[in-house]
C-alpha cells in the first residue's frame, strides 16, 4: 500500500508515540501532540499502539493512491474527499488504486491525524518513526513530506470498521501543575496566571505554544541553571510572556517554570489554534494523576467511539457487504 | 536530597544548586544505581547540571514509591566510590576556514597557537546533553579563553564546529543557527545513527580535543565517508 504526495499540505510529518529513552543525550521525544486522536485513529484500524500516523497542521494533504488502502482519519476535523465525493471523519475509509485523496483545511482544531493500516513504513531511529525536524531525524528522511514523495504502508488484516469517532466538546480552561520555580513568583504574580486570558501567537509550532498576555514577572530573575525540561512545561523567559514546552522541544531549557500542563488537557491545548484564547486552573499533582489514567481508560474502553448509523457515509468495502446482506 | 514531583509521570530529584563535580559524580552515580535496580515502570532517567529526573509508567508504579526507594539511597556514600567513565578523543582541525574566530582572541591577549594550546589537551567534563542531540555541556574551560558570544549570531554553523560561548565550549552536532566563537572543526560525526553508539558519550564521560592539520582531517572526512572511521574511546576509572 503506497501513496505518492501531490499536495503536502503546510506542515505535515510522520509522527508516532514519540522517541523516549534518548532524552538525556539530548533527543527531543517528538510524536503525535495530540496522543487521544493517534491512539483513536490506531484503534479503528485495528492498528499496533505505536503504528507511524502522518500529523497535519492546519492544512490536510492531497495524495494519490498507487495501492489500495485502508485509512482512518482522527484529530481537528477537516473536509475528505475522494474522486470529488464526501466521506466523514473519524472513521475508516477505504481508498483504491489510482484515486486522489483529499483532506481539507483543519475546521475546528489544528492538528489532523491520517492513519493506515499497519501504520506508514519508515525506518525506526532509536526506537521511533517520529520525525524531528529540527535535527533532521526520523520519519520520512527526517523532514515534512514534499510533493513527489511516495509513503510506504506496513499493512495486515483488517476486520472491524463500523465505528465513528465522537465529536469532542472542547472549552479553554487548561489544568496546570505548580512548576519548578513557582514559588518565585509572589502571590500577585501567581494569581494574574489563574485570573487572565492568554492568547495564542502566530510563533507557535511543535516545539512550543507561544502566548500573550499580562506579564509574569519575578524580581528574582527568569534564568536557571538548564534543567531537563517537559512536556508541558510553561517557561516564562525575561519578557513575562509564557511558552508551553511541546513535543519537540530542546531536552534542557535555563528559563524558570511557572507550572506543568496536566497530561489530561494536552489534546486539548495542542488542538488550539493562533488567535484562541487559553485560562488556566490549578491542580495538583496527584488529581492531574487521577484525571489522567481516567482520560487513558476513556481510550481504552472505547468510549469515544459510536457505531456507525448513517451508511451513506461508509465506503465500498462495507457498504457493499451490507448491500449483499439486504438483497439489494 | 530535595525530591520533587512536577509531572504525573516523573520525580525530580536535587541534589544541589550550582555546577561542580562532585554532584555531578553523585547523579551519574544515582543514575547508574537506580537503572540497576531495574524498577518496574521507571521508562527513563535525564541528567542536567544539579537534578535527575525519573520518569515512569503511571499504570505500573508512582511518585510516592520511587520517593521511598529514592529516600533509602545516600549521595554522599555514592561519591566515595570509584567511579568508571569514557575518555572521548575528538580530533579537531583549528583555524582557518574551520575556526574563522581564532583571531578574535587576540582581545584576550593570545595568540591563535596560545587558544590552540590552552584549550586541546584538555580533559572537559560532560555534565549534561541537551540543545540538539548530542551537544555537550561541557566544563573546565581554561577562564583565559572565556569569550562572549558573538554580537551578530550565524544564521548557520556547520556540523562538528567546536566553538566556545562565554564560560563554555562545546561543538554542533547538527548544523544550526548560533552565536559562538568557532575554533575549529572536528570530522567525526557527532551523532551517527548506523554507529554503535549513536552519540559517543553520555553525563559523566570526558572529552579531549586534540589538534590534527588539515591533511589529516581531509584524509579523515574522507574515511568517515567510506564509513571507515575510529575514534579513540578508552575506558577510565577514577576514585
Amino acid at each position: 500500500m503506497t501513496f505518492k504526495v501531490l499536495n503536502p499540505g503546510m506542515f505535515s510529518t510522520i509522527q508516532d508515540a514519540g522517541r523516549f529513552s534518548y532524552q538525556t543525550f539530548g533527543f527531543s521525544p517528538s510524536g503525535v501532540l495530540d496522543y487521544r486522536a493517534y491512539q483513536l485513529a490506531n484503534r479503528l484500524l485495528g492498528n499496533e499502539d505505536d503504528a507511524a500516523v502522518l500529523e497535519m497542521t492546519l492544512q490536510g494533504v492531497e495524495l494519490l493512491v498507487e495501492k489500495d488502502a485502508m485509512i482512518s482519519t482522527s484529530g481537528a476535523e477537516a473536509p475528505i474527499t475522494i474522486e470529488g465525493n464526501n466521506y466523514s471523519h473519524g472513521t475508516v475509509i477505504k481508498v483504491m488504486k489510482g484515486e486522489t485523496l483529499k483532506i481539507g483545511k483543519c475546521e475546528n482544531g489544528s492538528r489532523t491525524y491520517l492513519a493506515v493500516l499497519g501504520g506508514f513504513d519508515v525506518p525506526e531511529i532509536l526506537g521511533s518513526r517520529s520525525t524531528h525536524t529540527r535535527s533532521g531525524i526520523g520519519g520520512f528522511k527526517g523532514r515534512t513530506i514534499k510533493s513527489g514523495d511516495v509513503l510506504k504502508t506496513l499493512g495486515g488484516d483488517f476486520s472491524d470498521g463500523m465505528k465513528k469517532i465522537k465529536a469532542f466538546e472542547s472549552d479553554n480552561n487548561i489544568r496546570i501543575i505548580p512548576g519548578q520555580q513557582y514559588e518565585r513568583f509572589k502571590e500577585d504574580v501567581q494569581r494574574k496566571l489563574f485570573n487572565s486570558e492568554y492568547t495564542i501567537t502566530k510563533d507557535s509550532d511543535r516545539m512550543g505554544i507561544r502566548l500573550d498576555g499580562p506579564g509574569l514577572e519575578t524580581d528574582e530573575g527568569h534564568d536557571v541553571l538548564s534543567e531537563p525540561t517537559q512536556l508541558g512545561s510553561i517557561q516564562v523567559p525575561k519578557n513575562g510572556q509564557p511558552i508551553i514546552l511541546l513535543n519537540d522541544r530542546q531536552t534542557a531549557g535555563g528559563y524558570v517554570r511557572i507550572a506543568t500542563v496536566a497530561l489530561a488537557d494536552i489534546p486539548k491545548l495542542v488542538q488550539k489554534s493562533p488567535g484562541e484564547t487559553l485560562t488556566f486552573e490549578e491542580i495538583d499533582v496527584d488529581e492531574a494523576t487521577k484525571i489522567y489514567k481516567e482520560e487513558l481508560a476513556k481510550i481504552d474502553s472505547g468510549e469515544y467511539f459510536e457505531d456507525i448509523r448513517d451508511f451513506t457515509s461508509v465506503r465500498r468495502h462495507t457498504s457493499l457487504k451490507i448491500s449483499k446482506l439486504m438483497g439489494v | 536530597m530535595d525530591i520533587k514531583r512536577y509531572s504525573e509521570n516523573s520525580v525530580t530529584v536535587y541534589l544541589g544548586d550550582e555546577i561542580s563535580e562532585a554532584i555531578n559524580k553523585q547523579l551519574v552515580h544515582l543514575k547508574n544505581e537506580l537503572e540497576d535496580m531495574e524498577m518496574d515502570g521507571v521508562s527513563e532517567i535525564v541528567i542536567s547540571y544539579t537534578s535527575l529526573i525519573i520518569y515512569y509508567d503511571i499504570f505500573k508504579t508512582n511518585g510516592k514509591d520511587l520517593e521511598d526507594v529514592l529516600k533509602t539511597i545516600d549521595p554522599a556514600r555514592l561519591e566515595k566510590r570509584s567511579f568508571k567513565y569514557n575518555l572521548v578523543e575528538i580530533p579537531v582541525c583549528y583555524g582557518g576556514e574551520y575556526g574563522p574566530d581564532l583571531e578574535l582572541f587576540d582581545d584576550n591577549g593570545l595568540s591563535p597557537e596560545e587558544v590552540i594550546e590552552l584549550h586541546s589537551d584538555t580533559k572537559y567534563l560532560v555534565y549534561m546533553l541537551g540543545f540538539m542531540p548530542g551537544f555537550p555541556y561541557l566544563g573546565g574551560l581554561d577562564e583565559r579563553l572565556f569569550k562572549d558570544r558573538l554580537d551578530n549570531p550565524r544564521t548557520s554553523i556547520p556540523a562538528g564546529s567546536v566553538g566556545i560561548g562565554g564560560k563554555q565550549t562545546g561543538m554542533y552536532p547538527f548544523t544550526s543557527p548560533g552565536g559562538w566563537n568557532l575554533l575549529g572543526r572536528t570530522a567525526i560525526p557527532l551523532f551517527d545513527e548506523n554507529r554503535d553508539p549513536q552519540i559517543l558519550y553520555e553525563a559523566g564521560d570526558r572529552i579531549i580535543y586534540r589538534s590534527i592539520d588539515e591533511d589529516e582531517h581531509k584524509k579523515l572526512q574522507q574515511q568517515v565517508e567510506n564509513n571507515d572511521y575510529e575514534v579513540k574511546i578508552t575506558s577510565r576509572e577514577a576514585k
